[in-house]
């Protein structure tokens, strides 16, 4: 009879079931016979030099290869390592698939070597936790963790699997496994809260559409489409719902980015939001005037109402809902209130359309933003990362790739560090894409030694450090509340970022000056390596994000 | 003269606001901004400035600041201004009458200063 190792039958069903084929992680002793495994079962590793980064480029794997993302990291630290990257995913609603070693429970409670309890640590930040304790269970296991990852709003999973079931063999005819990969399921509005919500958009003057996440995780674009053709609403796609539609379609405010939304949300008569949450960004929900309409399309019930009530919560999958939506709307045209919109928003952008255009030394990072969309083009997957750096960059960069512009740093964990992780992911996911990486050099630091990563690996990411010299959102937000005179904590310098690089193998370059900045970028993109511009900014400009935060955390 | 009589009524609410409304002074907190209120030809305009607390003004439209509302001209920056409505400055925005230099954000601001004394 065929025997085969506990920890093999995770290979087994990753490959075999849900078609996994990419796995990141770093190697650990408690799971030496998972990672066996892959070899076994011909699964890519990609092993990096922090678990935080494995988590973080398991969620963006989700984002741009569209399955869910999986990581394996080993017991105790590598398990806390990884809970930044988890946490992250939770509050982004990332189907990620968390595998971990534990302990032995031959040693629980002996003082084994990592052991702790990572359940509890982890329940709170989770879809779904489990330890797994027999050996015959461990396919039902996953296929329950990935049950949870995918279904309604989905999120991410824990499973632990001690070396007590990894490292045993069992009769292969004796474990069930699943016939099929998980099911993805869909949720249907009612029909009475369709017709309302079709009623309160073909009688809208000034509609504005506005998608969010969810919009991406549906992957939606056919729906959108036709939701935008029939009723002409402009709209605009955030965070991974970005590029559902390209950021060039006529409807897209993207050219007038943050004012954009800040000026519809305020103007419109409807707002329809879908896959969105309203949170702090949205001052949640404030920013929308009482009087106007909303609409809430949302696969996840407790945010219909959620610090806004709605006049009208469609309970659903985004591309079904909008499917079942536009058989009951009439033709609308919005033209006028579209170039109003547009107008007025470029009105109160006038300094920054400016900018771009301008060469500035030192150079300003709009103008830097500026030159490399110039270069790189919109057939590239942008990633952003940092405070002000994030604005700079959602409102600078457009693409045509979905989940095309990602601050990824702008969530709502407003979690640094994750530029470099979800870059290399989606270069991973997609290598006939230039990746460009925009990372403010605060959050460089985090993930920085993932360019040894990107370099065992040949991911070849090409990294623009905005280096204004100081964590910059923090600095200016001091400068507005204690005072310049009295920073703290918030200068870093000038640092070598690019020698760094080099010095691991990858291509280095200093940008001090605004012409330099394209030749840079082409030598940076022609060495085919891992690529870091170090380039110095103007570290007096701030963003409007800055003063956003600082009266965020005002608690008068 | 309209527009320049209101800007400088607007800098006395402004800044008694400062000394006695105790919702105002604390949205202007310890902010340091300098907002320019002016015409496009630079005929008329004030300057308000905020320093950790304290609102002054200075007459003149040729002041360096932080942000400004540049209006097309001195007629609809007085009507609009006088409405008060987010919905009029769009309008005049959206008709090429009114422009932010600057960073929109402080212009942003000031408006929501500025509502908290009317």
């Amino acid at each position: 009879m065929t025997q085969i190792l506990g920890g093999h039958l995770v290979g087994k069903y990753l490959k075999e079931i849900e078609k996994v084929d990419t796995v990141f992680c770093i190697s650990g002793g408690h799971i030496e016979s998972i990672l066996d495994s892959f070899t076994e079962y011909e699964i890519r590793t990609v092993d990096v030099r922090h678990e935080q980064a494995a988590a973080m480029m398991a969620h963006a794997w989700s984002v741009y290869a569209g399955t869910p993302g999986v990581c394996l990291v080993t017991a105790g630290p590598g398990f806390t390592n990884a809970v930044t990257g988890i946490a992250n995913a939770y509050l982004d609603n990332a189907p990620l698939v968390v595998l971990s070693g534990k302990h032995p429970l031959r040693d629980d409670l002996k003082g084994a070597l990592q052991e702790m309890n990572q359940i509890d640590v982890i329940k709170s930040i989770t879809k779904w936790a489990a330890t797994c304790y027999e050996t015959k269970r461990i396919p039902e296991y996953l296929s329950m963790a990935f049950r949870h990852a995918v279904s309604g709003r989905p999120g991410p999973v824990f499973l632990e699997l001690p070396p007590d079931i990894l490292n045993v063999r069992v009769p292969l005819a004796q474990v069930p496994m699943s016939a099929r990969p998980t099911r993805k399921f869909t949720v249907h509005p009612d029909d009475w809260d369709l017709r309302q919500a079709a009623d309160i958009i073909n009688n809208a003057r000034r509609p504005l559409f506005i998608g969010g996440s969810g919009v991406g995780l549906s992957c939606c674009s056919a729906a959108l489409g036709q939701f935008i053709d029939r009723t002409g609403i402009p709209f605009i796609l955030t965070n991974c719902g970005r590029g559902e539609l390209p950021d060039s379609h006529p409807l897209s405010l993207w050219d007038v980015g943050n004012v954009g939304i800040q000026l519809g949300m305020m103007q419109a008569d409807v707002v329809i939001a879908a896959g969105l949450r309203f949170n702090w960004l949205l001052q949640s929900g404030a920013i929308i005037p009482p009087a106007t309409k909303v609409v809430r399309i949302d696969i996840d019930p407790h945010e219909i109402d959620r610090n806004r009530t709605a006049d009208a919560g469609l309970v659903g999958d985004a591309s079904s809902v909008l499917g079942q939506l536009v058989p009951l709307l009439k033709r609308g045209e919005h033209s006028a209130w579209t170039r109003d919109l547009r107008a007025a928003s470029r009105a109160f952008l006038t300094s920054e359309l400016e900018l771009r255009e301008k060469p500035s030394n030192p150079i300003h990072p709009i103008r830097l933003v500026a030159q490399i969309q110039k270069f790189v083009g919109e057939d590239a997957i942008y990633v952003i990362d940092g405070g002000d750096t994030c604005y700079f960059g959602l409102t600078g960069f457009s693409s045509r790739e979905k989940a095309g512009v990602m601050a990824t740093a702008a969530g709502l964990l407003g979690c640094l560090g994750t530029g470099i992780p979800f870059a290399m992911a989606a270069k991973l996911a997609r290598p006939d894409k230039k990746v460009l990486l925009l990372n403010g050099d605060g959050s460089f630091g985090f993930n920085s030694m993932e360019f040894d990563t990107m370099v065992r690996r040949n991911i070849p990411v090409v990294c623009v450090v905005n280096n204004d010299q100081a964590w910059g959102m923090i600095k200016h937000s001091q400068e507005l509340s204690i005072g310049a005179e009295r920073l703290q904590c918030c200068e870093l310098g000038v640092r070598p970022y690019e020698k760094m690089v080099e010095g691991l193998g990858g291509y280095g370059e200093l940008v001090t000056r605004d012409e330099e900045i394209v030749p840079a970028l082409k030598r940076a993109f022609d060495s085919g390596k891992p690529a870091c511009i170090n380039v110095i900014t103007d570290p007096t400009v701030t963003s409007p994000a800055t003063p956003l935060f600082y009266q965020s955390l005002k608690m008068d | 003269m309209r527009l320049s009589l209101l800007l400088f009524i607007l800098s006395l609410k402004l800044r008694d606001a400062a000394l006695r409304n105790r919702a105002f002074k604390n949205y202007i907190g310890t902010v340091r901004l300098n907002i320019l209120i002016r015409t496009r030809d630079g005929k008329s305009g004030r300057l308000f400035v905020f320093d950790k607390g304290s609102v002054s003004s200075v007459k003149g439209a040729n002041h360096a600041c932080d942000a400004a509302l540049v209006w097309s001209d001195s007629g609809t920056a007085f009507t609009v201004m006088l409405k008060g409505t987010d919905e009029a400055s769009f309008q005049a925005a959206a008709a090429g009458k009114l422009t932010v230099e600057g960073m929109s954000y402080y212009i942003q601001w000031f408006n929501d200063a500025v509502k908290l004394v009317m």
